[in-house]
């Protein structure tokens, strides 16, 4: 076999029809996975979205819900330690009214005079909005179709 | 063959393409069609719900961050007629469990008003009532056959707040409460009814999980904190109580507050109401003014007036402590006889005599000396027929009748002196004698300590409304009310302390006459004389027992000023002066 027909035998090879043909379905084949890859991604993080934000809807609700069991149990706190109550399990303990005469003052250096209550000084920190970036709450078609309007706006 | 295979595939391709291409004609044309858009439609509709969300109300705290209003849940009980099984089993459960009529539910269940798919059986239910048709709910589910819905399917319950007072009738009168609908009414509940409430907001709330971060954050409503000190307001509640006893009186009412500074450490009135059960009010209360007394009932204060005559008086130099005159027993005034209360002269008196005896012609002699223009100007800047502007709902002005007005008669100069002709309620008193007691200046009552919002404390800073007097005169008149009240031997004294006051003893004008079987004993004091820490004032109406306040009024403030010493801390004066000295 001489070098022409070799020559001859790897053009035959490329020119073949049925390579061609090989060629243009391997190029779609690899554009359908490209696509179903893209899909399946797609989809994960859409269905990942929405299942924190159902996540986040029960947890709100879940919030109000324990807020208003804090509020109940703050109130029946409140009525068992209330006056008349705790007036009445004092005298059953024992104990009297004390009389102006009965009190002992002493002088006890340092000390202060108590001031009433401060119920709350520093705010709660609080989640904002405005604090979340948009790579966690835009889908992949929002990305996509902001970035279209983006680059239609540069267009223009 | 190959040709045949080459035919097949494309005949093949042509086909799949033909079907693919026909897909996609369908999908956009069923994408366009009228039907799309109106499923698109009826899509959005539910893609936002329009809530409205009614943040919870704040609450109400003593000083020392005792809760005096708070909230609880109750529910609404209903029923989903869409999945309602066994109407009868609902309507039993239902009406023994909330004492409802039987025959009432069953059919509100099988004939309910049109188009509707659910109606409310009860609401404000209590959370116990409701948790036991939970349970049961629950148990019958349990006992239903796998698949089966139980007897009690499509009762629901929805839970939501409601006011809830957990000290029930303790200081009714300056708390207030709040209706069904959410509105306050009377006191603290009315008057900052907005700052406790908060906003509700309307807002479109997504469905869509993914627009989860648009479900807006309402704020709750603000949390009050009061100057109420909840155990003086209870000692003031029972001796206020037993002293209706003991003296026969109608009703009464007993104030505390801080001279210093105006915050109101108790405020008791009778009659008081439980809270919890706010629609007795009717039964309760003939009229508004009723509700709290001590700022919206105006009456003659009487004697305890004559305090600010003599301040008009010192200040204005008309007289000094040591003046004297000769009582004779009775002064005429624009032509009227103005007499002692004991229609008895007393001889030649000084100025602490005429307060400790408490002269009504003294008094007259002073106003007619001082003159109209003099009196009524020092009255008018004492607050009389102005409101205080203390920060509890349904505040009354009283009445200052003036030289010019058409019902003022000469005679008005003379009894106005001594307390008759004038109204006022008792915190008016409080505020015109807090200038007496706080060395000339004069204090805004007020029962707000401190606001609670966004995690953030707020303290009310104190206010002063002016100085009607000098501080000079305000300390010569504490000294000589004091000096009155221990030479008379007063029953409001309290041993180790020295309190300085007056007792007050009006009739009370019945059609147009005064009635002198009827009248109102008040007493207004403060004390430690030197540091002024509270003051007192205390009226009982009508008081059988005895008619005078020097032998009702004043024993019920001295029992008062002994709880409040013992409660509030302060050592006797003697005790006192020596941590200062040291």
């Amino acid at each position: 076999m001489n070098i022409q027909n070799v020559n001859h035998l790897v053009h035959a090879y490329k020119i073949a029809p049925w390579r061609i043909q090989r060629q243009w379905i391997g190029n779609v084949l690899l554009m359908v996975v490209a696509l179903a890859m893209v899909a399946t991604l797609y989809l994960d993080v859409t269905s990942q979205a929405g299942i924190t934000g159902r996540e986040i809807q029960d947890l709100t609700a879940s919030i109000s819900a324990s807020q208003q069991a804090s509020a109940d149990l703050q109130t029946q706190l409140a009525s068992l330690t209330s006056a008349r109550v705790m007036e009445q399990r004092a005298l059953d303990l024992g104990f009297r009214p004390m009389e102006s005469g009965e009190a002992e003052y002493l002088v006890v250096p340092g000390y202060s005079v108590l001031e009433p209550d401060i119920l709350s000084s520093a705010p709660l920190l609080q989640l904002s909005k405005l604090t979340i970036p948009p790579e966690y709450n835009e889908s992949l078609l929002d990305w996509m179709d902001k970035k279209i309007v983006t680059s239609s706006r540069g267009i223009q | 063959m190959r040709q045949q295979y080459a035919r097949r595939t494309q005949v093949l391709t042509s086909v799949m393409g033909f079907i693919a291409l026909a897909i996609i004609v369908q999908m956009t044309r069923i994408q366009n069609s009228p039907e799309a858009a109106i499923f698109r439609q009826q899509a959005s509709n539910y893609a936002y719900i329009l809530h409205t969300f009614y943040p919870d109300r704040g609450e109400i705290y003593d000083r020392n961050g005792h809760l005096l209003a708070g909230n609880k849940s109750v529910y609404e009980v209903g029923v989903d007629l869409n999945t309602v099984k066994n109407p009868q089993a609902i309507a039993t459960a239902v009406s023994v469990q909330l004492g409802m009529d039987y025959s009432k539910i069953l059919s509100a269940i099988l004939a309910p008003p049109e188009s509707l798919s659910y109606i409310v059986l009860a609401d404000f239910v209590e959370a116990d009532k409701a948790v036991n048709l939970q349970e049961l709910k629950k148990a019958m589910q349990d006992q239903a056959e796998e698949g089966t819905r139980g007897g009690l399917t499509g009762l629901e319950f929805k839970s939501h707040p409601q006011r809830s007072y957990p000290e029930n009738s303790l200081a009714s009168n300056v708390i207030g409460f709040v209706s069904r609908e959410g509105r306050g009414y009377f006191g603290i509940e009315e008057k900052y009814d907005t700052l406790l409430a908060g906003n509700p907001v309307q807002t479109l709330v997504p469905t869509d999980p993914n627009k989860a971060f648009e479900i807006p954050r309402v704020l709750n409503g603000t949390t009050l904190v009061l100057t109420i000190n909840r155990d003086l307001q209870a000692s003031a509640e029972k001796i206020l109580d037993e002293a209706l006893t003991t003296y026969g009186a109608d009703n009464g009412t007993i104030v505390v507050m801080d001279p210093r500074n105006g915050e109101l450490l108790a405020m008791a009135a009778t009659p008081r109401m439980d809270l919890n059960q706010f629609w007795n009010y009717g039964t309760i209360y003939k009229n508004a003014t009723d509700f709290n007394p001590a700022i919206s009932k105006p009456y003659e204060p009487g004697s305890v007036t004559k305090i600010l005559t003599m301040a008009a008086a010192l200040d204005s130099g008309t007289v000094t402590p040591g003046t004297t005159y000769l009582d004779t027993g009775s002064i005429l005034v624009g032509g009227a006889l103005i007499q002692n209360w004991n229609q008895e002269p007393w001889g030649v008196q000084d100025m602490t005599g005429c307060l400790q005896h408490s002269l009504n012609v003294c008094m007259a002699t002073i106003s007619a000396q001082m003159g109209a223009g003099i009196f009524y100007s020092y009255m008018d800047n004492f607050g009389f027929g102005h409101l205080t502007g203390v920060d509890l709902a349904g505040e009354a002005a009283g009445r200052l009748k003036l030289p010019g007005d058409a019902d003022w008669y000469p005679v008005d100069l003379g009894t106005n002196a001594f307390g008759q002709g004038v109204s006022a309620t008792p915190i008016q008193i409080m505020m015109a004698a807090s200038s007496i007691a706080n060395h000339g200046r004069t204090v805004t009552p007020h029962a707000l300590y401190a606001m609670v919002r966004d995690g953030r404390q707020y303290d009310v800073p104190a206010q002063f409304a002016g100085s009607p007097i000098s501080g000079q005169t305000a300390d010569i008149l504490s000294n000589m009310l004091s000096v009155s009240l221990e030479s008379e031997g007063s029953l409001a004294l309290v041993p180790g302390y020295r309190i300085a006051g007056k007792t007050g003893t009006a009739q009370i004008p019945v059609d147009g006459f005064y009635d002198s079987t009827q009248t109102n004993a008040s007493f207004i004091g403060w004390g430690p004389v030197d540091d002024p820490q509270f003051m007192i004032y205390v009226w009982l109406e009508r008081p059988s027992a005895s008619i005078w306040g020097s032998e009702t009024a004043a024993p019920v403030f001295g029992q008062m000023a002994e709880k409040a010493v013992i409660l509030l801390d302060i050592p006797p004066d003697a005790i006192r002066q020596q941590i200062v000295a040291k």
